[in-house]
């Protein structure tokens, strides 16, 4: 009896210990055996990373890691990180872009989190909830082949903003709801007097490529590549929705296919133009007074339904960590990527000018109701294509192609029919120089 | 003594050691590196670092393609395209550059205004100072289509706006004229030194000879430029088919491909679809035109005074 009372004992003693530990995670704690790690990461110079600079002083001083961050302009990015994974250089944590997660998956630069989790079982916090981000997100930024890698940090998607006082003006008291209703009953009334209806980003680059190009395949029905991985431009509708971009340029402001994201961002801002589809980072720019004429005057809504649905613009970083870190560096490196995505920092993320993937985060009347671009934001994370832009290792070469053609479609040097015909000719040349077509390769985009 | 043994005394070695050293860590090794991996299929999300021969030599486990990179490139109708557009900015803009330096030079040579003078040579080095970046950055507001100063003034005297850098032509035009920017005052400044070395009494007896300007220019003051204009056209020509910076900035090559010259290519090549070994032996085939240009240039232009 005593015997079986001392067993009970004991056992509720281990009980009440291990219960002790599993409520009783926290970062401080688990951040122990790594203090005064150095990890090294890159940052951009917008929105979401200034936010995480912001922040970052608490991380450090609660765990005693050392953040060592470098800014790099979004066009040189991948080249950094390329470099430095293939010579063992000192990236601890890879920023990942939507579209290079294949290349750094396929090419072994990252660590997916089931295999970390098996080595630093410690460090995972219990709280942290893989499955409260946007399933799209996740999918789209942070897994490949069935695999996550790294949770999503800097999320967009494309919006329509708008000049709600351009449309009053002429007599329409909400944005368009579709494309065909922005091209003909918006876009005559809300070009003249040197003003125009609508500006489309279209400079030569990742711009072209995805702002503007792929943004009209999609929403009529078209895609890249058909299920084959071939050219599908040729197709009725990806056709219908490149045509449809070109009627549309003359609503647009001269010289556009030298428009970058600030060259649109701005026309919007100074009222030159009452729509643009842009990403929704760049709402704290126009709702900004110090850098925009229309802080008032400015709406947001998803982007406008194409014949087959509304397929807005989807992009966005996910942050894993790099197989060439130490395990040191690895365990801190997670503990904080970790801190960045969680539940606890979201809010605060968001309050800094980020954006969180976690769909917890915008259950918040306040924030919501502070921040008018959440709304239609979690709409267009509803329904996107993942494979907006294919994500495979192939896509910068890809990408480069459909830049020089699409600019040259919107100057008319070349015709749709053709200009199609040739990037698809190309495309399908580094798709079979890269194994696709003779089994090498499995078909994932 | 006819019969000295030229002998080198380890003294003047140690002195020309630390040049050598540098020149071949920093140049020569690098450009090995490359020549070695213009023979491979180096695609660099693909290859493995596996340590450094002699901790110099990096070793990548890249199969070696012998000559097929070169091969390639020959049937590459882009990089082609691209090599004919960088001759044709270096046809249009470097006579320019010579011409429009050199009437500079010349206006500095006439006597008086020496203080004006002095300060249109220092006036002279800020464009050659100012980093490409910037240059570039300074190009994009210039050109810019609504509130670029550019199209202010053509708007107020032609009435109507341009589109500098959304035009393929214009947009070559846009480029060329930061370049002529950037590097006139180069070649003012070299041959305005060039002019400093014509001896005095010459020049000046040539004037009581003749009262036609360009008499003295041929007959006294070119001699002595020649060697200053060689300079010029090996550098800008090299300059000129490196050309990066300046138009990655304003255009990135764009639209379509009407500013895309060999660099931008090369490096789209190398950096975007990350062909390594192939945008080596784009390099190197740019270097070898380069070399064999120069050598044209000293062979018909430069001769000694």
């Amino acid at each position: 009896m005593i015997r079986l009372i001392r067993r009970l004992a004991l056992s509720a003693t281990c009980l009440a210990l291990t219960a002790g530990i599993a409520g009783a995670w926290t970062l401080e704690e688990a951040a122990k055996p790594y203090k005064g790690t150095q990890i090294s990461v890159i940052f951009l110079d917008r929105p979401g990373y200034r936010a995480i600079m912001k922040m970052l002083p608490d991380f450090e001083k609660r765990t005693g890691i050392k953040v060592n961050y470098e800014i790099v302009p979004y066009e040189s990015t991948l080249e950094k990180e390329v470099r430095d994974f293939s010579s063992n250089g000192d990236l601890t944590v890879a920023l990942v872009d939507l579209v290079w997660i294949g290349t750094f998956a396929d090419s072994d630069y990252i660590v997916s989190i089931d295999d970390l989790k098996k080595q630093f079982p410690n460090i995972f916090d219990p709280n942290y909830e893989l499955s409260d981000f946007f399933p799209l997100l996740l999918n789209a930024f942070g897994t490949w082949n069935g695999t996550v890698y790294g949770p999503p940090f800097d999320n967009y998607s494309g919006l329509l903003f708008y000049n709600k006082k351009m449309l009053k003006d002429a007599g329409f008291d909400k944005p368009p709801d579709t494309w065909d209703d922005l091209l003909k009953v918006f876009a005559p009334k809300l070009t003249q007097n040197g003003k125009f209806a609508y500006a489309l980003q279209s400079r030569r680059g990742e711009t072209q490529s995805c702002d503007s190009f792929m943004r009209f395949i999609w929403p009529w029905g078209g895609s890249l590549l058909d299920a084959k991985f071939k050219s599908n431009l040729l197709s009725q509708q990806s056709q219908e929705g490149l045509n449809f971009r070109q009627q549309l340029i003359k609503y647009m402001p001269p010289g556009i296919v030298d428009f970058d994201h600030i060259e649109a961002v701005n026309a919007l801002a100074q009222g030159q133009v009452a729509m643009i589809t842009e990403w929704s980072a760049f709402y704290s720019t126009l709702a900004d007074p110090k850098s925009s004429k229309i802080v008032d005057d400015l709406g947001v809504a998803p982007e406008p339904k194409g014949p087959a649905g509304r397929k807005p613009a989807l992009g966005g970083f996910s942050l894993a960590v790099a197989k060439q870190a130490n395990d040191n560096q690895k365990a801190a490196s997670w503990l904080f990527i970790q801190w960045a995505t969680s539940k606890d920092t979201a809010k605060e993320y968001v309050e800094n000018g980020g954006v969180s993937g976690r769909q917890s985060t915008y259950k918040d009347p306040e924030l919501v109701k502070k921040y008018p671009f959440i709304e239609p934001m979690v709409e267009s994370w509803q329904q996107g294509v993942p494979e907006f832009r294919p994500r495979f290792a192939e896509w910068p070469q890809l990408s480069e192609i459909v830049a020089e053609v699409g600019t040259n479609m919107m100057i008319g040097s070349t015709s749709i029919k053709q200009g199609s015909e040739e990037i698809g000719k190309r495309v399908e040349d580094v798709l079979s120089k890269a194994g696709y077509y003779d089994g090498k390769k499995k078909l994932a985009q | 003594m006819p019969t000295a043994k030229k002998s080198y005394s380890t003294g003047a070695f140690w002195f020309v050691a630390p040049a050598m050293i540098v020149l071949l860590v920093v140049g020569i090794i690098p450009l090995l590196f490359a020549l070695w991996t213009s023979f491979q299929q180096f695609i660099l999300p693909k290859v493995h670092f596996k340590g450094a021969f002699a901790g110099i030599w990096p070793i990548f486990d890249a199969p070696f393609v012998w000559l097929s990179n070169y091969r390639d490139l020959l049937f590459d109708e882009s990089f082609r395209d691209a090599l004919g557009r960088s001759f044709l900015f270096l046809i249009i803009n470097l006579p320019i550059q010579v011409i429009l330096g050199l009437i500079i030079a010349l206006l500095l040579h006439r006597p008086g205004h020496e203080w004006l003078k002095n300060v249109t040579r220092i006036a002279l080095v800020i464009p050659m100072a100012t980093t490409f970046a910037v240059v570039g950055l300074i190009g994009r507001l210039l050109f810019n289509g609504d509130f670029g100063i550019n199209n202010y003034f053509w708007n107020l005297f032609f009435g109507h706006k341009m589109e500098w850098l959304a035009d393929p032509n214009l947009a070559f035009v846009s480029i060329s004229i930061m370049d002529c920017w950037q590097w006139t005052p180069f070649c003012a400044l070299v041959l305005f030194s060039s002019l400093t070395m014509v001896p005095i009494e010459i020049e000046e007896a040539a004037k009581l000879e003749t009262d036609r300007w360009w008499h003295i220019l041929r007959k006294v003051q070119l001699p002595f430029l020649l060697p200053g204009i060689t300079a010029i056209l090996i550098l800008r020509t090299a300059d000129i088919l490196k050309m990066f910076d300046v138009v990655f900035i304003m255009t990135r090559g764009g639209p379509g491909a009407a500013t895309e010259l060999i660099s931008i290519y090369i490096q789209r090549i190398g950096f975007r679809s990350f062909e390594q070994g192939m945008a080596s032996a784009q390099a190197i085939v740019l270097l070898i035109i380069t070399i064999i240009l120069s050598r044209l240039y000293i062979r018909f232009i430069y001769r000694e005074v």
